[in-house]
């Protein structure tokens, strides 16, 4: 009797499937993919936490990633339709997980320039990427955006996260923001919630009500947090995600320091993303950065553990 | 034409408050008060007070044993009498008297300094309550009111009707207050201040002025005292006289007052609110107050509007709920929309979160007796095309936008639009959702990708600070990185840095400031941000720095992923 009341629990509980979308939104890195059971679920409530507020700015950078990742990797992005990709059907189970090469790396920056290049020949009205509720929602309180800065058009769109797709609703209080990410989950036209909620412990009843609202809407909800505190929620992951150096610190600082050498590392967004909760399966910790050029995670290539050892090690079977 | 004179506005005022606020600690507080409360103590003003009470009637004033008020104002340097109460004129005394001397005539009377400023705040709160007789109401300083009642007598069943229902109202408010009907504005204000208020019909202008002085032509007093010195006094005896010696001599303002009194020439009435093109309203033979019932009215009158906005085609983008409370109180409620909408359930839907966002401050009192919902703006609006190309999709999110800004407020809700400019605060900027979105879709990222891959522009921040902060760096000079800052009181050792990227200041501009290099850093713990250095060193002379110029200053702008 218990045990049929679990699993019509368990049948319960399973993500929504959109009408022909899959449930899972795969980070296209195969180690995550694994540990997460085909990907981040959609129709759930994801936390992602930066370890202190210095790093917000590096969750964001993770939250607009997903949001920016497409489930259907056969249709490329408006931003790349110019491009004539042919990868094949899956392209990210053929060579996405694996680092790329450097050469790829150096070239990332001039590669976007192509791609916006070529988009202006293709036909980028809002209506393009129709039927997959590519449009984002991000929710802050004001203080939030006082002290950490407001999300920059540019940078989102250098990021690869075309600005036209998002919406930006400042809240007064939390319960402004709350609702309205409720609301924003209810409607079908959006594809991924971002809330930021900066203060305060967290409300685990509010979490229910959000992660029920994701279920009922299909969409991706990320909760941005500072400073995470260990408490329960109903969310069905919890990342820390703070930045990651590109440079190797001590080797670099010993060569000296001239302009011309630090020109040649290249800055790019790397996170250190721990997995430190998973409903669904085991945890773990990645150094994962963005492709800027073709909207992305790939593993860092030069993947070293940061100071949170990871709790089953999955980098060691990659590395 | 309907002009309302409050002849004792001030003194009413005045006795309102005082018998609204029964213990004198509170009588400040007083005037947020209902307007038009009834008043149910014994000492109410009764309907005897009008302008026409004369110094023998016998009003309840006489009995009440009440100090006599007047109200005082400073006129160039003496205090003269602006208004009085009735009981100040029964003891003779008029506006225009020197304060002193009243005092010495009566010492008895209570002198209280004239407050304009809450004088004309009345007038307009009345002035929004007459809203409920006609759309058309214009406040006629210092203490009248101009009603254009034409198309709306019908219903209050007739204009003697909807007369005598402002007269009630006002009686019970404890106005002193005189009322009359004619065709012109000039006309029914003449009739209101100087002739017998009552109701007259158009044509009649003549028959009706003839008798009266030539002030009720509301002329400047220099130019009624000029005619009185040529022995014309009333209005009958400059009708007929030839009117080229009269513009000469008096002016061609006397003429244009004439013409306009007797109708020959039109007179604009210059309304409070701007007038809705389309308004839809309904009366309550009992009070409403619980919200489901406003809402239902809101569904019920939206329909009504729906019909009157498809026959010509058009959509509501701004809407107004105006609630008429019983004690005279207004509620006006509007919502906006980012599309032409005209679905009556769409239409409730706003305000509901509207009414969600107001809560405390929707307080309906004893109820409220009438409900207007008004079409504040209208847009034309296509035939709807349901479930062809992405239009379902972006309906949806209107409807989400308007939901989300009719409860958190129109501001609050944005989105990120791209500009024409290299400085990149202004370059990408967010703007309400609800006018972007009818704005251009794109809101200038094409032209914005083009240009950035034009320029070669570096990324930018992911994050951008609302203006950037000052911070402590030790930089290579001229116009090298900074090795280490301190920002926000935490330092921060750079390792990799990318620049200078020069953005030149809005030279054209006075505010444009001077030039900044920009750098993308990274530090050892791997954040990444973006710096700039206000200011070139080699813009510095020597003797500059001696005399304690500063020297260019750093300041962090926006974080990095």
């Amino acid at each position: 009797m218990l045990e049929q009341l679990r699993q019509r629990l368990q049948a319960m509980q399973k993500p929504v499937a959109l009408d022909g979308a899959p449930g899972c939104l795969p980070l296209g890195v195969k180690p995550i993919d694994a540990t997460l059971g085909g990907g981040l679920a959609r129709g759930a409530l994801h936390e992602i936490a930066a370890p202190s507020e210095a790093h917000l700015a590096a969750a964001t950078g993770f939250a607009a990633g997903l949001a920016a990742l497409r489930s259907d990797a056969r249709a490329p992005s408006p931003r790349l339709r110019g491009e004539g990709r042919g990868e094949g059907v899956f392209p990210n189970t053929q060579n996405r997980g694996n680092a790329p090469s450097p050469d790829r790396l150096r070239h990332s920056a001039s590669k976007t320039r192509v791609n916006a290049l070529m988009a202006q020949t293709v036909d980028l009205s809002p209506h393009a990427g129709r039927g997959e509720r590519h449009r984002l929602a991000w929710i802050a309180e004001d203080t939030a955006l006082v002290e950490s800065g407001a999300l920059c058009g540019l940078g989102l769109d250098a990021f690869g996260l075309p600005p036209e797709r998002l919406l930006t609703v400042a809240a007064a209080r939390t319960q402004d923001l709350l609702w309205a990410m409720e609301e924003a989950l209810h409607c079908r036209a959006v594809g991924t919630v971002i809330g930021e909620w900066r203060h305060g412990a967290i409300d685990p009843v509010a979490v229910r009500r959000l992660s029920l609202a994701a279920a009922d809407g299909g969409a991706l909800a990320l909760l941005l947090r500072t400073a995470p505190m260990n408490d329960l929620s109903t969310a069905a992951t919890r990342w820390i995600v703070g930045a990651a150096p590109t440079v190797i610190p001590y080797g670099f600082r010993s060569r000296g320091l001239t302009p011309a050498s630090r020109n040649d590392e290249e800055i790019i967004p790397r996170f250190a993303a721990h997995l430190v909760r998973n409903r669904r399966g085991p945890t773990g910790s990645w150094i994962l950065q963005w492709s800027e050029a073709d909207e992305h995670f790939l593993l860092a290539p030069h993947a070293q553990p940061v100071a949170a050892p990871a709790l089953d090690r999955p980098h060691r079977q990659v590395a | 034409m309907l002009s309302l004179w409050l002849p004792r506005l001030s003194t009413d005022r005045i006795v309102r408050w005082r018998d609204s606020s029964p213990s004198p600690r509170l009588r400040g507080e007083g005037r947020g008060e209902g307007l038009l409360e009834a008043q149910t103590r014994g000492n109410a003003p009764s309907p005897a007070c009008h302008r026409c009470a004369t110094a023998g009637d016998l009003s309840p004033h006489a009995g009440r044993g009440e100090r006599a008020l007047v109200i005082y104002g400073k006129r160039g340097n003496a205090e003269l009498l602006v208004a009085v109460d009735e009981a100040a004129e029964r003891l003779g005394l008029s506006p225009g008297l020197a304060l002193a001397q009243a005092r010495a005539m009566h010492p008895a009377i209570e002198a209280i300094e004239e407050d304009a400023e809450a004088d004309s705040q009345l007038l307009d709160k009345i002035a929004d309550w007459c809203l409920r007789y006609t759309p058309l109401a214009a406040v006629d300083a210092p203490d009248g009111l101009l009603l254009d009642i034409g198309g709306c007598t019908h219903l209050y069943g007739g204009e003697q009707a909807l007369i005598a229902d402002l007269a009630a109202r006002l009686e019970r408010a404890g106005f002193a207050f005189s009322i009359a009907v004619a065709g012109t504005i000039g006309a029914a204000w003449a009739a209101a201040h100087h002739g017998e208020p009552e109701s007259y019909k158009g044509g009649e202008e003549r028959a009706l002025l003839s008798p009266l002085p030539l002030a009720a032509l509301r002329l400047p007093p220099e130019i009624v005292a000029g005619l009185a010195r040529v022995g014309l006094k009333r209005i009958g005896d400059i009708v007929d006289l030839p009117r080229a010696p009269l513009a000469a001599r008096f002016g061609a303002e006397l003429l244009r007052q004439l013409d306009r009194a007797l109708g020959r020439e039109h007179e604009p009435l210059n309304p409070r609110l701007p007038i809705a093109p389309y308004v839809a309203e309904q009366r309550f033979a009992e009070p409403i107050a619980r919200e489901e019932d406003v809402l239902g009215t809101v569904a019920r009158l939206a329909v009504r509007l729906q019909f009157a906005l498809e026959r010509r085609g058009d959509g509501a983008r701004r809407i107004e709920l105006t609630l008429f409370r019983t004690d005279g109180e207004l509620r006006r409620i509007a919502a906006g929309t980012s599309r032409p909408l005209r679905d009556p359930a769409q239409i409730r839907a706003l305000f509901v979160e509207r009414l969600n966002a107001l809560a405390d401050e929707f307080d309906p009192g004893f109820g409220f007796d009438m409900a207007r919902l008004s079409v504040m703006v209208a847009e034309p609006c296509p035939p709807e095309q349901i479930g062809i190309g992405g239009g379902e999709d972006s309906a949806e999110l209107d409807r989400l936008v308007d939901r989300l800004s009719a409860r958190l407020g129109a501001r609050r809700v944005r989105r990120l639009i791209a500009q024409d400019s290299h400085i990149p605060e202004i370059a990408a900027v967010s703007v309400p959702a609800q006018a972007a979105l009818a704005a251009a879709t794109d809101g200038g990222w094409q032209a914005y990708r083009h240009y950035c891959a034009e320029a070669e522009l570096a990324p930018r921040p992911l994050r951008l600070l609302a203006r950037p902060e000052p911070i402590e760096a030790i930089a290579e000079v001229p116009d090298g990185p900074p090795l280490r800052f301190r920002w926000r009181r935490a330092l921060h050792e750079v390792i990799a840095a990318d620049g200078p990227e020069r953005i030149e200041g809005a030279w054209w501009s006075e505010q444009g400031g001077p030039a900044r290099d920009y750098f993308r850093v990274e530090d050892k713990s791997g954040l990444r941000f973006w710096l700039f250095r206000s200011g070139l060193y080699r813009d510095l002379r020597r003797e500059d720095l001696a005399h304690g110029a500063a020297a260019p200053t750093w300041f962090m702008h926006g974080m990095y992923a």
